[in-house]
């Protein structure tokens, strides 16, 4: 078999906890270590002994509850998050979609974002010029308003927009963060097809939500994080399956404590 | 090291695009556009020439080109010579603690290599004092200014300003966004600097003045902007040339600068991407 494109090894990365404010110059000279502010500060794994490895062509869903790390790893995988343990190993480029945005300046025009961040991915002056118009119009923006600034965007539309450019870059490797479920009914469409086009293109994609419509649509892989680690790593509905189970027993025992309480 | 710096340098377009879209920004709703970067410098030129070049000439103290104010260029070439390298230093100073927090959303999704930011505010800042040379030329034929040889120093002074500028900028950058104190210490220093640097005097007024101890005027000669200044200046005032010692010693601060801020911000780099 081929190298694997993502390369996961080990993965692990903390976060400082509670740790609410830096300590003044006044507190530290005055109090000592009385007062220290941080003091029940504690290290957090969001992510730790994370190893995963993803061939060509695969489209891999995490899925998982809020705050478990999902986005993390997605982050780590794009390298715009160092881990603090072990590597992961990217054969080829990234084209990220992270957070509902693709990093557009609000000051600057439609226009000039999809240049600039176009350029920051790598797209030459050319192929941008080739393939501007169809980026505008794939983001269904209106003529005008793609020379208006982008801070006059409604969200959606800079959303869009986002998509547009980035599904359009030619990148083997695609990381999709939450966006499919912004968009209107008749926008998700598109995106699907899009995806579906590039899939079937043999790109690598990296997919977290939490649609199960969604994953179960494109995804043949899933990985499910829990607390910071991964538990499954099989076909996407069985960590489907894993996570609903999951979800099931807490609301049932939530439900039984509501109950005793009342 | 030399890795990142070749992906920086295969990014150095990314850079261009960074600058050019800076000075946009900058310019996008002003009437006068990019004259704004020469009429900054201009007036700062005004109000210093009639405090030191008028009012305190006529008090007493005397304006102070160096050679006498009968030099070729006189006391406005002196001030103007200095303050527009100086203004490209100082506007680098005030906007690199905010180099990286005003990009968090492009570091936070998109892997570009982070030292381009830093870079792109000291080439930004470059750009515009290289658009106030036209001035600057203006006072040299009106004034009838003079330089042979010592032209050389000009590239000199440019390429040691440049490696200092970027160390200071890679350094405060990434404690800025851990620390925030920075942006106020860099307002002080920014004014500080300004008089501790020979930009509106000569350094000769700092070495006569008995009052001051031999210890302060080391002190203040360890300051590698002296150099940088002195160099600007010797370009129209060959007297002002640094000598041998003072010369190594600002290009090896410069370079200390450097790589003391380049070594801070790949230190700081995993910290730094986690809280943005």
């Amino acid at each position: 078999m081929a190298e694997p494109v993502i390369e996961a090894k080990g993965l692990g990365v903390k976060f400082a906890m509670n740790r609410r404010r830096k300590r003044s110059m006044r507190e530290m000279f005055i109090h000592g270590t009385k007062r220290d502010p941080n003091k029940g500060e504690t290290d957090f794994w969001a992510l730790r002994n994370v190893s995963f490895d993803v061939a060509k062509g695969e489209c891999v869903g995490i899925v998982g509850k809020n705050g478990t790390g999902k986005s993390t790893l997605l982050k780590m995988i794009a390298g715009v998050l160092i881990p603090d343990e072990g590597t992961v190993t990217v054969r080829g480029k990234v084209a990220p979609l992270l957070e509902l945005r693709a990093g557009f300046n609000d000051q600057l025009t439609g226009r000039e974002n999809v240049n600039l961040v176009g350029s920051l991915h790598g797209m030459s002056p050319k192929t941008l010029e080739e393939k501007f118009d169809e980026i505008v119009d794939f983001a269904e923006i209106k003529p005008g308003f793609i020379d208006t600034p982008v801070r006059h965007y409604s969200s959606g539309m800079k959303v869009r927009l986002g998509f547009a450019l980035i599904s359009q870059l030619e990148h083997p490797v695609m990381l999709v963060d939450e966006v499919l479920a912004v968009g209107d009914k008749s926008f998700r469409n598109k995106c699907y097809d899009a995806i579906d086009r590039m899939l079937a293109n043999e790109r690598t994609m990296v997919l977290v939500s939490h649609s199960e419509g969604d994953l179960r649509r494109f995804c043949n892989r899933g990985l499910y994080v829990r607390q910071g680690e991964l538990v499954l790593d099989t076909d996407i509905k069985a960590a489907l399956e894993a996570y609903n189970a999951d979800t099931k027993a807490e609301i049932d025992k939530r439900k039984k404590k509501d109950g005793k309480a009342a | 090291m030399a890795s990142r710096a070749l992906s920086v340098w295969q990014n150095r377009k990314v850079v261009g695009l960074l600058v050019r879209r800076d000075l946009k920004v900058k310019y996008q709703n002003s009437i006068l556009g990019y004259a704004w970067s020469m009429l900054e410098p201009l007036a700062m030129a005004c109000v210093y020439y009639f405090v030191f070049g008028v009012l305190f000439a006529a008090t007493g103290g005397a304006r102070s080109a160096p050679g006498g104010p009968d030099a070729p260029g006189g006391y406005a070439l002196f001030l103007l010579s200095g303050l527009l390298p100086w203004m490209w230093f100082s506007t680098a100073l005030s906007d690199a603690p905010k180099a990286l927090i005003t990009h968090a959303k492009l570091i936070t999704t998109m892997k570009v290599p982070r030292e381009i930011f830093p870079l792109a505010i000291v080439q930004t800042k470059f750009v515009e004092y290289l658009l106030t040379w036209p001035i600057l030329l203006i006072f040299v034929f009106s004034l009838g200014g003079q330089t042979g040889w010592n032209v050389l120093w000009l590239p000199l002074a440019v390429l040691i300003q440049f490696a200092f500028t970027l160390g200071v900028t890679l350094l405060l950058s990434s404690i800025n966004v851990l620390l925030r104190d920075v942006e106020r210490i860099v307002r002080i220093l920014n004014r500080v600097l300004f008089y501790a640097t020979p930009i509106i005097y000569p350094i000769s007024k700092v070495m006569e003045v008995g009052g001051i101890p031999d210890w302060f005027k080391t002190v203040y000669e360890l300051n590698p902007l002296v150099g940088i200044f002195q160099l600007h200046h010797a370009v129209w005032y060959p007297s002002e040339a640094p000598d041998a010692i003072t010369l190594s010693a600002t290009i090896g601060g410069a370079i200390l600068v450097l790589v003391i801020g380049y070594f801070t911000f790949r230190r700081l780099e995993s910290a730094v991407l986690k809280e943005l």
